[in-house]
């Protein structure tokens, strides 16, 4: 009975949001407040239908209701209860639904927040936001419904069970992290859709609207460094970021939104590149579904495989109704969007930004090309050529590196137009001691690549230390302030800027990590008990290997003792062999896991992986050794603080 | 400078399509009855179940590995020198990459199918068909 409430919750949410897309049309030429009433409270009511729908599968997930399709995929009696919760979004169904219930939660926020404050936008922003609910419930309600009962050919005693490796806590919030950044970037995209609509295109929607981009950027952010972090600690390939399809899709509008934060600083200050920004939105919003086709269409497989499933067309389609929809408008607006300044010179804070943007998009555009070669190639060509991370890394590294510069160009030029004289000034340090670093680097032999980057993180760390340097004088000077006081004060008086800088210094850090990959050696081999092999300057020692039987896996536990050239003992390390569901009769239901271990310093990440056992007691492990990965998540850390820097509320004056 | 800056980067990506610095960076992905018929000795990629029975691990490496790559009706040995994933097993849906050699397949990737599209079947111990039950 109660699954289909759920079903039905879901049918009125698609009644609903079309009720408010109608009235809210009809409120547009007819000016009747009522009608608009009606619109608004439409919407209301279907967000909380999508509420309802939502807590009714997870009540099902948590009751192990096997009647449901969606529960017996996905988890069984013995799932523990937060990884029942977490089924909601680990299959196709459920996680369209959890992505219309964020979009849900956003919608009644918005609503309320700006119900009065922009009362003229808003028919046009709910209408918007309406279209992309309607998008996902035509999903859940007609192709792939998460309450579909059970085929009534079976009798289930039990379910599934969710799969081992996404039982762990980094894979249950990674991606609500990314659905909330995802979904987030629907607000921008039905302000600016409703800006254009109504003609107010200056910058009173990009204000109203840059908390909301701010926080999806973050969230984003966290969620693809959290699955970076999840790759690392848990498939037990000793790499992060693999150019995958998955990873890609969730890469591109994040570059394409990173672009867009910079470039509405322009817009907010001098009023220009209003039409650059208008398309930059509506890409990164169409990029979001574009990236959840990608996924969830199985377009990546094979051409063929695309159109099996009907959610692939579908999805398509309303890529393409977005794009068709914003550039019509664009085009009809275009008259309107035009700025009346031009900028100055190339050497200024605006051609600064202005470049940027333009490196941001081509390497989006690079990661787009990668990532939908395959399916190109396949179209044009009818043989499929893939492409791996060698071709990625080829094509972005320069790109990469020409970002990370402009990182430390930018604030040292100024706005409008910079003198020679203060270019002199301003990049004199940063160049000469960068400078320097790049020559020791080349008089030591290193790859071209690392030396560029190398100085290019110092130059970039440098011209970020003298901003902060120079505001926090001018307050010495003039309130006769400590240094520390002066920092703090700088910083607070003006967030989002010195929030801004301390982004790009986790930036910064990050490349640093990435540099490291240079460096990375591998090695596979098999040890007896004990003995020993070298893997650069350290010894791995196997002192013993153990078994131990614990309460839903076997695990074989090979314990390497680590030590540096002098022979001194670093560290222990337990990687482990384990099997699932080890007592499970079928021999093919039982699923074997590489549980790594990590030595971590600042310095190098030792990563260990036990392969395999035979006979004989020989352990088979790859060892690998790979400098500066931390710094990666160090970065991270820091950009979560600066960004958070930049979004602490300003006390109203 | 910004329709510069454009150009050279188109330049560059198609720079890097056409003449990648990496073997491994581009392969085509053909199916084993093609790679058989026209004896390809180029990089390629291939997908198939690995099948049930085929797999041989050495008694004296457990690294090196050979099994038999099943897709339709046509089988390729393949040898694989080097850490497995964990969901390789018999059966299990995997894309190998490497050259054909002597009617051998040396791959030097081989990728199960991801985790997070983990679609299971719900035939397993606990549940039956109904027609399997009146049987």
């Amino acid at each position: 009975m109660t699954p289909l409430a759920g079903s039905v919750a879901l049918n009125l949410a698609l009644g609903f949001s079309i009720i408010s897309i109608v009235s809210l049309s009809i409120y547009t030429s007819n000016n009747d407040e009522r009608i608009n009433l009606l619109g608004h409270r439409s919407a209301l009511a279907s967000s909380f239908l999508v509420f309802l729908s939502t807590f009714i599968l997870s009540y099902q997930l948590m009751i192990s209701n096997f009647d449901i399709d969606y529960v017996a995929r996905y988890t069984s009696f013995e799932t523990p209860t937060m990884y029942k919760i977490s089924a909601l979004w680990a299959g196709q169904s459920g996680s369209l639904l959890f992505w219309l219930f964020i979009l849900s939660i956003f919608s009644v926020i918005v609503i309320l927040q700006n119900q009065t404050k922009h009362h003229k936008l808003m028919p046009w922003i709910v209408i918007s936001i309406s279209v992309v609910q309607i998008f996902f419930l035509v999903l859940t309600n007609f192709i792939t419904n998460p309450f579909k009962p059970t085929d009534t050919d079976f009798v289930i005693q039990n379910g599934n069970g969710l799969n081992p490796l996404l039982q762990n806590l980094t894979m249950a919030i990674h991606p609500p992290t990314l659905y909330l950044g995802y979904v987030g970037l629907t607000v921008p995209f039905a302000f600016a859709f409703s800006a254009l609509v109504n003609k107010d295109l200056g910058s009173l929607w990009i204000k109203s609207i840059r908390r909301w981009t701010l926080i999806s950027w973050l969230f984003l952010s966290i969620g693809i460094i959290l699955g970076g972090w999840w790759a690392y600690q848990e498939l037990g390939w000793g790499g992060y970021w693999a150019w995958d399809p998955v990873e890609n899709a969730s890469f591109m509008p994040w570059l394409t939104l990173t672009a867009f934060l910079h470039s509405i600083i322009i817009q907010e200050k001098s009023g220009m590149l209003r039409f650059w920004n208008m398309i930059l939105i509506f890409i990164t919003f169409t990029l979001t579904i574009f990236g959840t086709f990608l996924t969830r269409s199985g377009v990546m497989s094979s051409v063929h495989s695309f159109t099996e499933s009907s959610l692939g067309p579908v999805f398509l389609s309303f890529v393409f109704f977005l794009l068709i929809v914003s550039f019509a408008l664009i085009y009809i607006r275009k008259d309107h969007l035009k700025s009346a300044k031009k900028i100055e010179s190339f050497a200024s804070r605006e051609g600064g930004f202005l470049l940027n943007n333009v490196i941001f998009v081509v390497l989006c555009f690079a990661v787009f090309w990668g990532t939908i070669f395959p399916v190109v190639s396949e179209a044009v060509r009818g043989t499929k050529i893939t492409v791996g991370a060698p071709f990625f890394n080829q094509i972005n590294t320069p790109i990469g590196l020409i970002l990370l510069g402009l990182t430390g160009v930018g604030p040292l030029l100024a706005w409008r137009k910079t003198s020679n004289e203060k270019i002199k000034n301003n990049f004199f340090l940063p160049t000469l001691i960068s400078g320097i670093l790049f020559f020791i680097l080349m008089a030591l032999g290193y790859d071209a690549y690392v030396v560029i980057s190398f100085s290019l993180c110092l130059f970039v760390i440098i011209a970020i230390y003298m901003e902060f340097y120079k505001g926090a004088k001018s307050r010495i000077v003039r309130f006769n302030e400590s240094f520390f006081v002066a920092l703090y004060k700088i910083i607070s008086k003006n967030r989002s800027r010195y929030g801004g800088y301390i982004v790009h210094v986790g930036i910064v850090l990050m490349f640093v990590g990435f540099t490291g990959n240079a460096f990375d050696i591998e090695k596979e081999f098999g040890l007896k008990k004990g003995s020993s092999e070298f893997v650069g300057d350290y010894e791995f020692l196997l002192t013993d290997i153990t078994e131990e039987e614990r309460p839903n896996h076997y695990a074989w536990i090979s314990h390497i003792r680590l030590l540096d050239s002098q022979g001194n003992i670093v560290e222990d390390l337990y990687p482990e062999k384990r099997v699932y569901f080890h007592e499970n009769p079928d021999i093919n239901k039982r699923q074997p896991h590489s549980e790594i271990d990590i030595h971590s310093t600042m310095n190098l990440d030792i990563y260990s992986i036990f392969s395999a056992i035979d006979a004989n007691g020989t352990a088979f492990l790859k060892i690998m050794i790979n400098p500066l990965v931390k710094w990666v998540w160090i970065g991270g850390y820091v950009l979560v603080l600066g960004t958070m820097i930049a979004l602490w509320p300003r006390k109203e004056l | 400078m910004i329709a510069g800056a454009v150009c050279v980067t188109i330049f560059w990506i198609s720079w890097v399509t056409i003449f990648p610095s990496d073997k491994t960076a581009m392969s085509m992905f053909v199916s084993v009855e093609e790679l058989l018929d026209k004896q390809i000795s180029k990089r390629t990629k291939l997908g198939g179940l690995v099948k049930t029975g085929s797999i041989q691990i050495s008694e004296s490496n457990q690294l090196n590995c050979d099994f038999i790559l099943k897709e339709g009706e046509s089988e390729l040995s393949v040898r694989y020198t080097k850490t497995r994933p964990d969901l390789f097993k018999d059966g299990a849906e995997v894309i190998v990459s490497g050259q054909l050699m002597n009617g051998t397949f040396y791959a030097d990737e081989l990728q199960t199918k991801c985790a997070s599209r983990y679609e299971g079947d719900l035939r397993n111990e606990n549940n039956y068909k109904l027609t399997e039950l009146v049987q």
